[in-house]
């Protein structure tokens, strides 16, 4: 894995959290078709697999740089 | 039907230009509500779905404050968004409020490969000092094999002060291993 796709790869666990967990619900019902949850979920076991055994090295300052 | 992708204030800035869709505006006082159509068929959760909803929320977030909304929010028309914009205008006027000028950013803490950590350690170690610099922090523990999971309301021109204070901490946390990532929409501070 390069070190570029580790880093997004890193950062979609985050993006995961987000975007499913957080956010402010407005209405009162929200529907997500289901079909590809697998794919999410076969990611997110692999992801965390590759987490726990970053080194210390792969931590990282900021994917992405502060807004100006 | 329509997606919601972020409440900001109204009027804001001219909104930016974005693949495949056209941006618009549903205002109602002194908040909008930010969309684009969408085929009448339920939020696909792929992860280019995710991606895409994702870099329309930070080019909004680029030059303006906002609510990121929950992914998959969809509405009839722009007419039910102003509804909802003025049945909670009060609540979310206060939420946009409390997130104005600040960005999120993540910290995960795993336990370092051969170590023993749990919790405890990590929010001792981690998440009480990082909260001490954040306008406002939440955590979820055990999270998806990670010890902790962390998100930090941060000023914009404060990010990477704070990205380089995790990094020194880290540097004297043998046991634990941080990844930080950011900066994202407030997506863990819209209550």
């Amino acid at each position: 894995m390069s070190a570029d796709l580790a880093t997004r790869d890193v950062a979609l666990v985050d993006l995961l959290d987000r975007l499913l967990g957080g956010g402010v619900v407005i209405a009162g019902e929200i529907t997500l078709a289901v079909a590809d949850v697998d794919l999410v979920h076969v990611s997110l076991r692999a992801l965390v697999a590759s987490v726990a055994s970053a080194a210390p090295q792969d931590v990282e300052g900021t994917a992405r740089e502060p807004e100006p | 039907m329509i997606e919601l992708y972020a409440i900001t204030d109204h009027p804001g800035p001219p909104l930016p230009p974005v693949a495949d869709t056209t941006l618009a505006t549903a205002g109602a006082g002194s908040l909008a509500a930010v969309w684009a159509p969408v085929a009448d068929a339920p939020a696909a959760v792929t992860i280019d779905g995710l991606r895409r909803h994702e870099a329309i929320v930070e080019a909004l977030m680029a030059d303006r404050n906002l609510l990121p909304v929950r992914y998959g929010t969809r509405v009839p028309d722009d007419g039910a968004a102003a509804r909802l914009l003025i049945e909670r205008r009060d609540e979310l006027a206060r939420a946009l409020e409390r997130v104005r000028g600040t960005v999120e950013v993540a910290v995960r803490v795993a336990a370092a490969p051969d170590a023993s950590a749990d919790p405890a350690r990590a929010l001792a170690a981690v998440h009480h000092p990082l909260a001490e610099r954040a306008r406002a922090a939440t955590c979820r523990v055990r999270a998806g094999g990670d010890l902790l999971r962390g998100a930090y309301l941060v000023e914009r021109g404060d990010v990477e002060a704070f990205a380089a204070g995790v990094a020194e901490l880290q540097d004297d946390l043998a046991d634990l291993r941080l990844l930080c990532t950011g900066p994202w929409p407030p997506y863990s501070f819209t209550d």
